[in-house]
């Protein structure tokens, strides 16, 4: 249990790091949300579940699944405000595809 | 499909409920008491307002779109991952406009919601049924575009077409 536990902690951290070198790499506000968005899909999935299964059976691992579902159900609101703001305060997304 | 008000409140409260008792994780009278009176409360002020999104939320039918969300997500992430970590930066951003079919509120919340949480398309702006969506590439516009995300909400909503 321990095992799956740590590897699970570690591909969460992994997809962290990619998720940091993505905010450095991406050129604009719109491309780095979309790397922050990895953040709490799958590097903080991965971690928190790793966590809950470090825990074991009980109630922390319960809590730890109110967290994940309040996290994916909120956060998309976060990224979404911070975006729509962006776009009302009249950013323009770098394009180099068309628009349609 | 319209539940009435007491079947409702009776339901938020229990829901509240349980939420308190796994968290506080504490069994003796008076929190328990407590958590009682506070979902009571809770559940009451926010019971009956058909504005709501949630108002007729079909929770139960929301398990057999959760695990086909999640696996796009799983996908589109590690389709995400590659393009940062590929030296050239393979990407192709832009906004597009997504006209969607869907009556109940809570289903065009649930579609930008998962808009959103799949890693590559960002809802930036929501007017009625017009959804301005920004992608990074056109893999990740893909799902969206060819409505395969709108036709498993309409499917989990069905039975409530309007409120």
């Amino acid at each position: 249990m321990d095992i799956i536990a740590v590897a699970l902690i570690l591909v969460g951290m992994f997809f962290l790091l990619v998720a940091a070198i993505g905010m450095l790499r991406l050129p604009d506000v719109f491309t780095r949300s979309h790397a922050v968005s990895l953040t709490d899909s799958l590097g903080a999935f991965c971690v928190l579940m790793g966590l809950s299964l470090y825990h074991g059976f009980g109630t922390n691992m319960l809590r730890i699944l109110v967290v994940l579902f309040l996290l994916f159900l909120l956060n998309p609101v976060i990224a979404h405000a911070t975006i729509r703001a962006a776009y009302r305060a009249g950013l323009k997304p770098q394009a180099n595809g068309e628009k349609e | 499909m319209k539940a009435s008000f007491p079947k409702q409140f009776i339901g938020n409260t229990l829901a509240l409920f349980v939420v308190w008792l796994v968290l506080s994780g504490r069994y003796d009278l008076s929190h328990v008491v407590l958590g009682f009176i506070a979902s009571c409360g809770v559940a009451w002020l926010n019971t009956g307002y058909p504005n709501s999104p949630f108002h007729n939320f079909p929770w139960g039918r929301q398990v057999r779109y959760w695990p086909w969300l999640f696996l796009r997500i799983v996908e589109s992430s590690w389709h995400l991952t590659t393009i940062i970590l590929n030296p050239a930066l393979p990407i192709k951003p832009k906004l597009l406009t997504y006209r969607s079919h869907l009556k109940h509120r809570g289903a065009v919340l649930m579609l930008g919601n998962s808009i959103t949480l799949t890693p590559g398309t960002i809802t930036v702006d929501v007017n009625g049924n017009h959804i301005i969506v920004h992608a990074i590439d056109e893999f990740s516009s893909k799902d969206l575009i060819s409505g395969r995300i709108e036709r498993k909400l309409s499917d989990v909503y069905q039975e409530i077409k309007r409120q």
